[in-house]
């Protein structure tokens, strides 16, 4: 444990706005303690990104959380964190409040949660204002509404009086944004600020970020866990595996020449659109196809308002053999779809035929025999299983169920499951908390093969994993898929993922089809704007082909009309214009946009 | 570290833990395994003031069926309650610091033994508040899943119910119960209680199977073909017993305290059987000059309600660390 | 909005309608009227039952007597209230004046005594969590959770009542007990404020030494039999306040909210001088106008001062005017406690609800209500504290482990400011879902505290007519209870919609 006087520190000036040095962590947990951090070394200077990546477990957000001083109170910190020249681990408490907001501000993960609900967007943005000095009152309301115009939300002035609920998630992460510039801090940390955000709004966010590094010359370090964000925004770069900083360098040498075993695991892992190149379309016999989906219509119905549609009017279908991929982003509809055909939901109108028989006109039981034939894999392997339930039950539990098979027999099946999914045999005896994400969904996938299924329906089965464990997962997936040959219909909002799977590809939005055929025309030659831009706004993780991918977006949205990124800082209104006329005029490309690293 | 800079960390929100595991797909089990029957019950015995609750409950209750006997079997205290005698010394307890004398407890205005009368109280107090408790939650489970899982018309009957409930105070609805039931016996007086008893409960299994079946492994269970009571009974109830034995514990404090209101203001236990609270009853005006018939029956009251209530305290921690003190 | 408010009220009067059947029905079949006329030997003993037959109306069906009861409630819609009559003759409504009141006040001020007590201390403990006021502070409310009302309530009125007017005759306080007294104070301050070691001892000392001198000091005077605050004490405890209340919501460094509130505490004490003619004599309804207008000086003292923090200085403003009000009406019923004294010497009753033939001021008056209230009072809250504090503080540490809490400290904002503005809002929330159902146990301990300090209110009416099987006293008892639980609920439900900006939008 480091002791300190309490000595009022001078400022270093080393040209960094961010640094650690020796920076150490541990927790006192209910199991004992846990070495987050172990010594690592950082820096950030003014202007330049610093990407922080690393998978959970890593230590990458409690390195971040320590800048600000707000670990939890069983953490014991060793090591010399400095912002903005000032040493963090020892200021006093009202040193830190000062700090926190005024030199280094914080965006988080997830927007909808970040904001008071309670509490008006107005008031939220004010406070930061008020507190660190920069105005008051009026003056105050004028710069929060010239605040949130240059992050590109739409009528400020009057937005500005309503309710964190009222905004989209990407909106809300714009004036999480906000918030942060609101005292021109000197270095941003973002931890993992668009994980939970659409791929499209991703894009969009990023590119912001990017402009206040080149605008405001802000400093920022970006924690992650996507090589391909790395790519897009990046200049330096830092792994962690595990507490420790494996490897660390510019973006361009990590990513394209990585030297550290865990750095290129961490590469390989990552699924790549177009690396998997041609294929044969699967050609399906005589009989009825896998799953047949005619003109669904899904409403859901809410108090004193019109039914909502969530799919409306959609035709697919999945041949025997066949992977699907459904695509799209929240709100399009995919996972509506998935529950309708495993006859969860209930359809308002069309046809949903899984091996010929339509279950929209099914009775219970034909149905129940039905569902003998159709696997279904889910997303969140924290519930996923029955934490009640040993894992050998919960993959016996089809079996269980049409009382199939004796006792013996079904453990034998469990075992051979087991094998099949690539884990241990003496799994079946332990507990779902035991074992870890990945585990779990493999455990999911064996339950799904129990029965031989002629369909498997998976909804997002490794969105919730980590990179590499999502790899292993879906390698393991397609190698079971070539042995059991049953049709999947597989969902995802990741277009890599289903480039390295799907035999055919299904693009959603709002509910509609925007387009469908196979895989490799889809994804390597869409014809729809909507398709275009989904795969534009993937980054890969490729420096340097991320960069041109950026710019060929831009084209892309200027032929479409829509140059909505960045900061508007051409747009900021002056206070004594905002008095009488709205925000907001013709889209200027903001002039670093072309500009390198 | 500096005392200031240590308050400042102490401000910080808890973090999602670290996990001590490693997410690289690794087959191999790094973390020390602990089911969790063993990981509840581990908590469960650190917390001290559950403990001493349980160890009380636990006294009192073999303190009362033993020394008085019951239903037929005799215990090993040579006086019962009910026949009287003469009053010796003003009635007044000979109980000391190291012995117990003729009348522990004393003895009331007409000679009997008051340390009986206080044991059977006991019994009957402890017998009702446990049926009440065990049997409310019994009918609160059931309701609650059925509400929580279907919805429809159970749904409704419980909403309309709590509506109720909200406008007459329970104490008012049993005491009406209790006055038409109140003398067939202790049994039935008790599942009337249960009668009214059971909401609460079931709100709380409804609000958990609320929740509950929109977890995915229910979703799965569904999709495999399961039919709807094996879902109930094999995916959902087992996930909140956690929470059903802590409401019950409380519950059954809940129980005791409304017995004995019941029984002080008439409403209860009728003679000749005895509650602590018909006993409290009977000796109010009696503080003044005999102040141990009033304070016996009340100390137990408070012990055995105090006992139960850590004694869920405990449980409730054990099941749900949240609000851990290790972060 | 106002559809929800409707719609709310309609399924009331409708659950009112069910549970008033219910009762009914239950409450004429738990017994038998008639049974201790069927006991005695009075000669006339035939007569006496057909008379009871008749009032009662025992020979006609169940059906028609509920009829007959309800058409009677519905009369009360024109003006034309009848209620019944008890078994005896006496007509309920006439009964009900007298012991609505006196059960109404003793309900209305438990329940937000133990709202705003039980509220404070959840968010104390919350914030100290683990601490060991905590722990104390969780004990308590164990005990108050597990204590059952009727054995309290005459351990309080052996303790609260009679030892305390044994004493009041010759208040002495020991040095002693001023010793004892003074660290119990000691130990819940430096509880409360925490901080560091040694701050926490220089907190606990000089409370302690402050108390202590001040109870030997009171005691030394005669202070305790003819009391007196005067214009100083109300003045600087109201500056005190203004200050403690600015530095708690807006920081000290808000020089408007300062300004606004110290306004209001001067233009408070202006009044207090020149307003005393008029308070020698009020009644209830002056005293609300004064409160109004106060209200409405402590408004425009932020309108004008507020600056650029117009919108809090006027509520901060507000708030410690009512505040300087509460203090100046203490200040004169305190002065009226020697006056009180010689009236009644045994101040602290525990029967009855008022005094009879008690003839005093105004202040005098309200006195003499006040310490009847007082001890079933604190019984009631006491019950109820346990749960709003236990409930707060479980939805306050729940509050602070959510993401716009760390965001609100990730802005540098101070540990009070997250608290108060961030967290507290939010915490409240779930709490106005219990107020509704607590109500309801709240009447219940109303019946038993009745009971024991021998009121003639609503829960006597209830438990004499429902051990005579009377059933239109037990009904009036419903009728009133019932009613004030739906405003209750509705009251509840109208925080619930203006914590919560989801709701109305």
């Amino acid at each position: 444990m480091t002791t300190v006087e309490n000595t009022t520190a001078q400022p270093i000036d080393d040209g960094t706005v961010l640094s650690f040095s020796g920076l150490d962590v541990k927790f006192n947990t209910e199991f004992g303690r846990v070495h987050a951090v172990k010594g690592i070394s950082l820096e950030v200077r003014p202007g330049e990104v610093l990407a922080l990546v690393g998978e959970s477990g890593s230590g990458k957000s409690v390195t971040s959380t320590s800048a600000l001083g707000l670990l939890p109170r069983n953490a014991t910190i060793n090591g010399a964190i400095n912002v903005a020249g000032n040493s963090v681990d020892t200021m006093t408490d009202r040193a830190l409040r000062k700090m926190r907001g005024d030199d280094v501000a914080m965006v988080f993960q997830e927007p909808m949660t970040a904001l008071n609900p309670v509490l008006s967007v107005r008031t939220q943005m004010v406070e930061a204002l008020e507190l660190h000095g920069k105005a008051y009152g009026k003056a105050a309301d004028a710069r929060a509404i010239e605040l949130l115009s240059m992050v590109g939300i739409p009528d400020p002035e009057k937005r500005l009086y309503q309710y964190p609920h009222e905004f989209s998630g990407g909106q809300r992460q714009r004036i999480v944004i906000a918030m942060a510039l609101s005292c021109d801090p000197k270095v941003i940390i973002a931890d993992e600020p668009t994980t939970a955000l659409d791929v499209t709004v991703q894009a969009e966010i990023l590119d912001l970020l990017r402009s206040l590094k080149d605008e405001l010359n802000t400093g920022i370090l970006l924690i992650t866990h996507s090589m391909g964000v790395v790519a897009d925004m990046a200049d330096r770069v830092a792994v962690m595996y595990k507490g420790d900083i494996v490897e660390q360098g510019s973006a361009r040498e990590v990513l394209t020449q990585p030297k550290h075993d865990y750095t290129k695991r961490l590469l390989d892992a990552v699924p790549r659109l177009g690396s998997r190149g041609e294929t044969e379309p699967v050609v399906q016999g005589e009989g009825p196809k896998a799953l047949e989906v005619n003109d669904l219509v899904v409403e859901y119905h809410r108090q004193g308002k019109e039914p909502f549609r969530a799919v409306d009017g959609v035709s697919l279908s999945v041949k025997r053999g066949e992977i699907v991929g459904l695509v799209g982003e929240s709100g399009s509809g995919k996972s509506t779809i998935a529950r309708c055909a495993l006859g969860l939901i209930p359809a308002a109108s069309g046809e949903v035929a899984i091996l010929g028989e339509d279950i929209t006109k099914m009775r219970r039981k034909p149905l129940k025999a039905l569902r003998k034939r159709i696997g279904v894999v889910f997303q969140d392997p924290a519930s996923s299983l029955n934490p009640r339930l040993p894992v050998g039950d919960c993959i016996a539990e089809p079996m269980d169920v049409h009382k199939i098979g004796t006792s013996k027999s079904r453990r034998d099946k469990v075992a051979e499951l087991l094998d099949a999914v690539e884990l241990p045999r003496d799994v079946a005896n332990r507990y779902p908390h035991e074992l870890s994400g990945g585990q779990r969904q493999r455990v999911s996938i064996a339950r799904a093969l129990s029965l031989d299924p002629e369909l498997l329906v998976a909804d997002e089965p490794t969105s919730a994993l980590d990179v590499s464990v999502q790899a292993s997962v879906l390698k393991m997936f397609t190698h079971l898929q070539e042995q059991y040959n049953f049709g999947c219909l597989f969902v995802s909002h990741d277009l890599a993922v289903i480039d390295m799977l799907a035999d055919h590809v299904v693009v959603l939005k709002d509910g509609k089809v925007v387009e469908q055929g196979a895989r490799h025309q889809v994804l390597a030659d869409p014809q729809e704007e909507y398709t275009k831009r989904l795969l534009m706004a993937a980054p890969v993780p490729d420096p340097d082909e991320q960069r041109a991918r950026r710019l060929e977006r831009y084209e892309f949205m200027k032929e479409i009309g829509e140059e909505d990124h960045g900061l508007h800082l051409e747009e900021a209104p002056t206070r004594e214009d905002l008095m009488g006329r709205s925000a907001g005029g013709e889209g200027k490309m903001p002039p670093g946009v072309s500009g390198g690293n | 570290m500096s005392e200031d800079r240590r308050d400042s960390a102490m401000q910080g929100s808890p973090e999602p833990l670290p996990h001590a595991g490693s997410e690289i797909d690794d087959p191999q089990f790094t973390d020390k395994s602990y089911s969790q029957g063993q990981l509840v019950r581990r908590r469960f015995f650190r917390h001290k003031g559950a403990i001493a609750g349980l160890a009380v409950l636990l006294f009192i209750t073999l303190l009362a069926f033993t020394s008085i006997g019951v239903g037929g079997i005799s215990g090993w205290w040579d006086k019962d309650y009910t026949s009287t005698g003469t009053v010796l010394n003003g009635g007044q307890p000979t109980m000391g610091w190291f012995y117990l004398g003729e009348h522990p407890f004393g003895q009331d205005s007409t000679g009997r033994d008051y340390f009986a009368r206080v044991m059977r109280g006991t019994q009957v107090s402890l017998i009702i508040a446990f049926v009440v408790g065990i049997a409310s939650t019994m009918i609160g489970t059931v309701i609650g899943a059925v509400a929580g899982y279907f919805r429809g018309w159970a749904e409704s009957l419980l909403m309309r119910v709590t509506d109720l409930f909200i406008i007459i105070p329970l104490l008012v609805f049993a005491a009406v119960l209790g006055r038409i039931a109140g003398d067939s016996g202790i049994f039935v007086f008790a599942l009337v209680l249960a009668a009214v008893t059971w909401t609460g409960l079931a709100r709380l299994v409804r609000g958990e199977v609320l929740s509950l079946r929109e977890r995915e492994f229910v979703s799965a269970a569904r999709a495999i073909g399961t039919g709807n009571w094996r879902i109930i009974l094999r995916h959902i109830l087992p996930n909140t017993v956690g929470v059903i034995i802590v409401a019950t514990t409380f519950a059954i404090a809940s129980a005791i305290l409304l017995e004995t209101a019941l029984s002080y203001l008439g409403f209860g236990v009728q003679p000749p059987d005895i509650s602590l609270g018909s006993l409290i009853s009977e000796y109010q005006t009696a503080f003044t000059s005999r102040p141990w018939l009033f304070w016996f029956p009340g100390i137990f009251i408070l012990a055995i309600a105090l006992s139960v209530n850590f004694i869920g305290d405990g449980l409730r921690d054990a099941f749900d660390p949240r609000q851990g003190k290790d972060g | 909005m106002t559809r929800y408010i409707l719609r709310r009220l309609a399924i009331s009067f409708g659950v009112l309608l069910v549970g008033s059947f219910l009762m009914y029905i239950l409450t004429i079949n738990s017994g038998d009227p008639l049974e201790d006329l069927r006991q005695s030997t009075a000669n006339n003993r035939e007569v006496l039952i057909e008379g009871r037959i008749a009032t009662m109306g025992l020979d006609n069906p169940w059906y028609e007597r509920y009829w007959d009861w309800l058409t009677g409630v519905a009369g009360c819609f024109t003006g034309n209230c009848d209620l019944g009559t008890d078994r005896s003759g006496t007509d309920v409504l006439s009964m009900l004046g007298q012991s609505a009141s006196a059960t109404l006040r003793l309900v209305t001020i438990a329940t937000f005594a133990a709202i705003i007590i039980g509220i404070i201390v959840g968010i104390l403990t919350a914030i100290r969590q683990y601490s060991g006021f905590d722990y104390v502070v969780t004990f308590l409310t164990f005990l108050f959770f597990s204590l059952p009302v009727f054995w309290a309530a005459v351990l309080l009125k052996e303790y609260g009542a009679i030892r305390f007017n044994d004493w009041i005759a010759d208040p002495q306080i020991s040095p002693l007990q001023a010793v004892i007294a003074g660290v119990v104070l000691g130990f819940i301050l430096q509880g409360v404020m925490g901080g560091p070691m040694k701050r926490r001892l220089f907190t606990a000392g000089s409370t302690a030494a402050f108390a202590i001198i001040a109870l030997l000091y009171f005691t030394y005077v005669g202070w305790w039999r003819s009391p007196a605050l005067g214009p100083v004490i109300v003045i600087l405890v109201s500056l005190a306040f203004a200050v403690g209340l600015t530095a708690l919501i807006s920081g000290l460094g808000n020089r408007k909210v300062l300004y606004s509130t110290l306004a209001t505490v001067g233009v408070g004490s202006v009044l207090y001088f020149a307003l005393a003619p008029v308070l020698e004599e009020p009644n209830w309804w002056l005293l609300f106008g004064l409160l109004a207008s106060a209200v409405v000086v402590g408004l425009v003292a932020g309108y004008f001062l507020g600056g650029y923090s117009r919108g809090q200085a006027m509520g901060l403003a507000a708030v410690t005017a009512v505040f300087m009000a509460g203090m100046t009406f203490v200040d004169h019923l305190v002065y009226a406690w020697g006056g009180f004294l010689e009236l009644k010497s045994r101040p602290i009753s525990t029967i009855g609800a008022s005094t009879p033939n008690f003839q005093g001021d105004f202040w005098e008056t309200t006195l003499d209500w006040g310490t009847q209230l007082i001890l079933p009072s604190i019984l009631l809250t006491l019950v109820s504290v346990a749960t709003y504090s236990r409930y707060t503080r479980s939805s306050m540490l729940e509050t602070m482990n959510q993401d716009y809490v760390r965001t609100a400290r990730s802005k540098g904002l101070s540990e009070r400011t997250v608290i108060t503005k961030h967290a507290f809002r939010n915490a409240l929330i779930p709490i106005t879902t219990i107020v509704a159902l607590d109500f309801a146990a709240l009447i219940g301990g109303a019946v038993i505290t009745e009971t024991v300090f021998g009121w003639r209110g609503m829960g006597a009416m209830f438990r004499e007519g429902l051990a005579n099987v009377d059933p239109d006293p037990v009904m009036a008892f419903f009728l009133v209870t019932g009613t004030a639980a739906v405003i209750m609920n509705l009251l509840a439900d109208l925080a619930y919609a203006t914590l919560d900006p989801r709701i109305r939008r």
